[in-house]
């Protein structure tokens, strides 16, 4: 890796970003430090960096200077586009963006958290932020995975991978985060679904192919219809002195001598039974009967093995 | 990642603001901020060194000082300030916020700072096609924690154990706070059991801060029991929610056989419990039988 190059990339982006007026190329050959060699050397070096430096996300603005002369162009880098200003944020504000970013430190996102909290911290200086009483996630995702699921959905285009013992080649609509597990939204064989990224049962790669997004589709409105389905109360007898989780939030009514009556709203049998199960002999499904029924197979099941 | 001359580049303007706003910063806290070693760091700064603005006198170089290990800026020229959040950056911030907003529910004022700082990112860019599902997490106390740790006070905590099932006062010393599948954990040293302890923080009933007393904090490793379970395919979200204290786990076609170590038989046989008939015991047998006629004893409830 060569210094020299280095150098160069680092003066001309200093020399377009301090600029007021578009930089022709003979003014940046003449001007910045690095460019030398026949006039052919100098220009293919010049669109080397350039482009380069567009890769990495630093937007060169380029105009026609003179409209007579097409080659006479000027390049530019606004300010605003490369860099934060240092009255964006106010100082509780950068506190919370510490605490934000901050919260994905441990996690797959790990080094998306780490570059936002160094560039947060290059405009705060050292804050009153202590790392320890500031809380994390933790995850066992693969970032790899995540970070290609992520480009492909923005770059629309397809990701083929196995789940579920077959093959799949879908286009990625959207991700979302559920009780500290990572979901692909896509579109598989005209079905929009999702995938739990954990169960991915081989290497995620992204396919060539693109593809146009469903113009109706909307990620929170998928989301929200998620967590519209129907609630239901189920009637359940606690233990007196005994489930003491449930009773800090559920109120319950004396029902006689040994046990409590409590109503519970669920929409998802299996999560409920898991709930009710936990409690063991200190609770008795009353109603609905299906859930009642549910428990009592899955307890026969279980103990004829 | 391939260091090439552009990442090189931008990371080497990167350092500037960054040591601008952190003047005297050591080389090796710079080394780990930044994922490079130190002599990256030195080989990074003594190239900078030699840039600035055209023109090139010492006017418009970039001039830093560094000496004995710590480095500061005395002329930024045009790095003066960081560059814009990336996409995946806004990303991060964007679902934190969204998080912090869960947790404040019940705090008015840090809730409406939150919510125009989270309308300012939104309007930096970052996607609206990455979410975060909302947790129910209910967590008033959390304020009152994350005091306590920075403080180093310590908390008398009413607590609603699941795995014990009783409601217990403790005095604990509060470590760190975290997510884990969704849910918001304190992990604590509780000072009469003398070890440590995770305490789930929606189960905290009451809540309050006191002075610390002197406590020895010698942990006893606990016991580990390995046992061996046979978990079907349906079943496995047991398995990716519990990922720590999986020690092996083979695919056996319908089902994994799953080898845990745990210190905590109360929980496993609750957890079998409430995931029947999707997880059953292979090893100890001891233990298949306990869970079996707890099963047998909660049937019986409903043949009565």
């Amino acid at each position: 890796m060569s210094s020299q190059k280095t150098e160069r990339l680092i003066n001309l982006t200093l020399a377009l970003l301090a600029t007021k007026r578009y930089l022709t190329k003979s003014e940046i050959f003449k001007s910045v430090t690095g460019y030398n060699g026949s006039p052919e050397t100098m220009e293919r070096m010049f669109e080397r960096d350039k482009d380069e430096l567009r890769n990495m996300g630093v937007d060169i603005e380029v105009k026609g200077i003179d409209p007579l002369f097409e080659d006479d162009q000027g390049y530019l880098i606004r300010a605003e586009t490369f860099q934060l200003s240092g009255n964006e944020f106010a100082a509780d504000e950068l506190l919370y963006l510490t605490m934000a970013a901050n919260l994905w430190h441990d996690s797959a996102l790990s080094n998306d958290s780490k570059a936002a909290l160094l560039k947060i911290q290059s405009l705060s200086g050292p804050i009153g932020f202590n790392t320890f009483n500031s809380p994390i996630i933790r995850d066992s995702e693969n970032s790899q995975m995540l970070a290609i699921a992520f480009e492909a959905i923005e770059k629309l285009k397809k990701l083929s991978f196995k789940y579920n013992g077959s093959l799949r080649l879908v286009e990625p609509l959207g991700m979302f985060m559920s009780s500290g597990f990572w979901y692909l939204v896509a579109q598989d064989d005209k079905i929009i679904k999702s995938f739990k990224m954990i169960r991915l049962e081989s290497e995620i790669s992204m396919d060539a192919g693109s593809f146009k997004k469903p113009e109706n589709f909307s990620l929170s409105r998928y989301l929200k219809r998620y967590s519209e389905e129907e609630v239901i109360e189920a009637e359940i007898l606690v233990r007196k002195e005994q489930a003491y989780s449930l009773r800090s939030k559920y109120p319950v009514q004396e029902y006689d001598s040994e046990w409590d009556l409590m109503q519970i709203p669920y929409s998802y049998e299996p999560e409920i039974i898991e709930i009710l199960l936990w409690h063991g002999q200190n609770i008795i499904v009353k109603k609905p009967e299906k859930l009642r029924n549910s428990i009592i197979s899955r307890l026969q099941e279980f103990v004829d093995g | 990642m391939v260091d090439n001359a552009a990442v090189r580049a931008l990371r080497t303007m990167d350092l500037i603001p960054y040591i601008l706003e952190n003047p005297g910063v050591s080389i090796s806290s710079l080394s780990t901020k930044f994922s490079v070693t130190e002599k990256q760091i030195e080989s990074d700064l003594q190239l900078i060194f030699m840039c600035g603005l055209p023109g090139y006198t010492p006017y418009e170089l970039i001039d830093i000082v560094f000496e004995g290990g710590i480095v500061s800026v005395i002329d930024p020229q045009v790095l003066d300030k960081p560059r814009r959040f990336n996409k995946s950056e806004l990303i991060v911030i964007a679902l934190g916020l969204q998080i912090l907003l869960e947790i404040n529910k019940s705090n008015p004022v840090a809730l409406s700072k939150l919510q125009s700082l989270s309308n300012k990112i939104s309007k930096l860019g970052g996607s609206n096609s990455i979410a975060f599902n909302s947790l129910e997490t209910k967590s008033e106390y959390f304020d009152t924690i994350t005091k306590a740790i920075s403080e180093r006070k310590h908390l008398n905590i009413a607590y609603s154990s699941l795995i014990k099932d009783t409601k217990t006062n403790r005095v604990v010393d509060p470590q760190r706070i975290y997510f884990l599948n969704g849910n918001l954990y304190l992990s604590a040293f509780d000072l009469e059991a003398k070890s440590d302890r995770v305490f789930k923080v929606d189960l905290i009933e009451e809540c309050n801060t006191i002075d610390p007393k002197d406590h020895v904090s010698i942990t006893e490793p606990p016991k580990l029991f390995d046992i061996t379970l046979n978990v079907r395919k349906s079943h496995r979200s047991f398995i990716e929610r519990n990922s720590s204290v999986i020690s092996a786990s083979k695919d056996s076609g319908e089902s994994f056989e799953v080898h845990i170590q745990i210190s905590n038989l109360e929980w496993l046989r609750r957890s079998i419990l409430s995931n029947a008939p999707g997880i059953a015991i292979s090893s100890p047998s001891s233990l298949t039988d306990e869970v079996l006629e707890s099963a047998n004893s909660v049937l019986a409830l409903y043949q009565a």
